[in-house]
């Protein structure tokens, strides 16, 4: 019998995810994309290691950080009453930081591309920064959205071994779809691990196929 | 009045080189800012618009400060009651024509003047499409009205018509024209064009890495003669006639046709709408009193 | 529009009026211009200049004669003739390079003026311009 809440709350997990990443993303990019601030490279640069990092050790970090035993996993926990080590929370700002490269980096280099021109023009016409950003600059880089969108959502979803680090495997809270396979494999049921396997393979195919097709135009050639 | 004294050290392929301006605008003058590229003349602009900051200076239009190093006083772009129009545009292309002007109105302002203004500039027809099915031409047109929707006091011009082909270019001037006297605007023009710079301006600055090296009115300045007429104006040919032996040119001056007898050599090279020096002697005209 | 150039040779100012020679080999040309050295820096003795009149305002003669107030007066050859309706011009080969005149065609008729003929140009001092 399969059971499908891993499934389901790994699509929790990578909806809420990616709906904070869009909240949080876009200032970082577009700081990013304009400051010229010294720091701007640190900044940078921390936001890209989740790329190269291996999971296992942003997992272990994040681990130690919210740890009750640490000083910040204890204010945390007895301030706003979250225990961030084997929780679904902990799990989504694990996956906050993990997946913010792949938000980040096509807003900001969508942003760059843009001629410097459309946003003067705007502020020559009395437009604030923020009417800037959402009535000229996010509408003329959606591809670089959707990109940002799309990545984050399905590199969320195939998340392990930060989840394996501080989420544990606790049915419900923190048992999403990559730690059941790997459950399942370990117990030999292999037609279950096949299943979930499938199932992540399709949707994942299909994701990135939509995002191809679209920033690629093939959906405007074909409704011509 | 427009105030500009402007310090600052651009940064240019050659090395940085330092721009050091002082000059004084009038109210409803037409001016233009003309030399080499890299002279520093859309950094002028630029400075004047808030998109730049002058190391040093000081920005006076009508006597609100916009710019003094002194004071630390520097406005932002959105603070300043300017048009700018692009040298390639700036329209933005995921709105149609219609809602670039749109776009601009502000908070509160009735949108009737982007009515006035689709008509100004005969885009009526085209006002809902996007700005990348539109010319050259027509998107320069959009921009000009856009840069107007605000009721600016100043319009500043960069280069709006150096892509344009001889025919657009001359339609697009008599726009220029035509807004800068409706709207009582003060008009500063980067250009390159002396033929443009004799229609348009009622005084030119000539840069030179960074310094004004001669101020004028355009036939002072730009015409590389010096002559002994003293009965001097520049038109715009209107026709050109061949009878017999000579021709008869048709120049048009400020709001006077006259004509000219010119001979055969003379006209190998003059085109309908070129700009042209028609000078006489002071003694040859007569005088009459008419009333 | 006929150009020379030349080198100023004499200046005589009055007022704000000045009579300039300009000596363009062998012969001097006189204009009379609202100019004075100090409004125009280009007057100056020695200065190269432009001496500029127009086709129409040349005159034209069969004979020279010295009871004739035209202070400028070039011989020459016609070489070219052109003759229109009501206007013709014509091409004079002269000392100091070609000088092309337009005159009505019954002038011509009148001094029976063909290719070859040797005629006198004359420009009045008030019709020529100074350029640098």
């Amino acid at each position: 019998m399969m059971d499908w809440g891993p499934l389901i709350l790994t699509f929790k997990l990578a909806l809420i995810t990616t709906v904070i990443l869009v909240i949080l993303g876009i200032p970082l990019a577009y700081w990013l994309a304009y400051s010229k601030s010294k720091i701007k490279p640190i900044i940078e640069t921390l936001v890209s290691m989740p790329l190269v990092l291996p999971p296992t050790v942003l997992g272990f970090y994040l681990l130690v950080a919210f740890s009750p035993s640490s000083a910040f996993g204890n204010w945390i926990n007895e301030w706003i009453g979250l225990r961030l080590i084997f929780s679904f929370e902990g799990l989504v700002i694990a996956s906050i930081i993990y997946s913010l490269p792949f938000m980040v980096q096509p807003i900001q280099s969508g942003l760059a591309g843009l001629p410097k021109q459309y946003k003067e023009a705007s502020y020559i016409l009395g437009k604030s920064k923020r009417t800037t950003l959402f009535k000229i600059l996010l509408p003329n880089i959606k591809p670089a959205l959707l990109t940002g969108v799309v990545l984050s959502f399905a590199h969320t979803i195939g998340e392990f071994g930060v989840v394996l680090m501080i989420g544990g495997n606790i049915p419900g809270e923190t048992k999403v779809a990559s730690i059941a396979i790997y459950d399942e494999v370990e117990a030999l049921n292999y037609d279950t691990a096949n299943t979930y396997s499938l199932i992540l393979l399709a949707i994942t195919f299909f994701i990135l196929l939509t995002v191809y097709l679209v920033n690629g135009g093939y959906l405007k050639k074909l409704g011509r | 009045m427009i105030d500009l004294s402007l310090h600052k050290g651009l940064h240019t392929a050659q090395g940085t080189m330092p721009l050091d301006i002082d000059i004084t605008i009038t109210k409803g003058q037409f001016v233009t800012l003309y030399g080499e590229s890299g002279a520093g003349k859309t950094s002028i602009l630029r400075m004047l618009a808030g998109l730049l900051s002058p190391d040093q200076g000081k920005i006076v239009v009508n006597e609100s400060i916009w710019y003094d190093s002194t004071t630390k006083t520097n406005l932002k772009p959105q603070q300043r009651k300017v048009g700018f129009m692009f040298q390639d545009y700036a329209l933005f292309p995921h709105m149609t024509v219609r809602k670039n002007l749109e776009y601009a109105l502000s908070k509160n302002q009735d949108s009737g003047s982007i009515e006035e203004l689709i008509q100004m500039v005969e885009l009526g027809d085209l006002q809902h499409q996007k700005p990348s099915t539109l010319s050259g031409g027509q998107q320069q047109r959009v921009a000009l009205a856009r840069a107007l929707v605000q009721q600016p006091e100043i319009l500043l011009l960069d280069e709006p018509l150096s892509a344009l082909d001889t025919k657009m270019r001359l339609k697009l001037q008599d726009y220029i024209l035509k807004v800068h006297q409706q709207y009582n605007l003060t008009t500063i023009l980067v250009s390159h064009n002396i033929g443009e710079i004799i229609k348009l301006s009622h005084q030119v600055h000539i840069l030179e890495k960074g310094n004004i090296v001669k101020s004028g009115t355009p036939t002072e300045v730009l015409t590389s003669h010096k002559m002994s007429a003293k009965f001097r104006f520049t038109g715009e040919v209107i026709a050109i006639q061949q009878e017999e032996v000579v021709s008869i040119v048709t120049v048009l001056i400020g709001n006077n046709v006259v004509k000219i007898i010119a001979q055969e050599s003379e006209i190998e090279t003059l085109n309908i709408g070129d700009t042209v020096l028609v000078a006489s002697k002071a003694f040859n005209p007569v005088i009459q009193k008419i009333v | 529009m006929n150009t020379l150039q030349g080198q100023i040779s004499n200046i005589q100012v009055n007022g704000s009026l000045a009579l300039v020679s300009t000596r363009i080999n062998p012969i001097d040309f006189t204009a009379i211009v609202i100019e004075t050295p100090e409004t125009a820096d280009y007057l100056k003795i020695g200065n190269t200049i432009h001496v500029l009149f127009k086709e129409t305002e040349v005159v034209i003669a069969t004979e020279t004669s010295k009871n004739i107030s035209l202070q400028n007066q070039i011989p020459g050859t016609v070489t070219q003739l052109k003759k229109g309706t009501l206007l013709s011009r014509l091409t004079i080969d002269t000392m100091v390079g070609d000088i092309v005149s337009v005159i009505t065609t019954n002038a011509i008729d009148q001094l029976n003026i063909t290719e070859g003929t040797k005629v006198t140009a004359m420009i009045k001092t008030n019709e020529i311009l100074l350029q640098q």
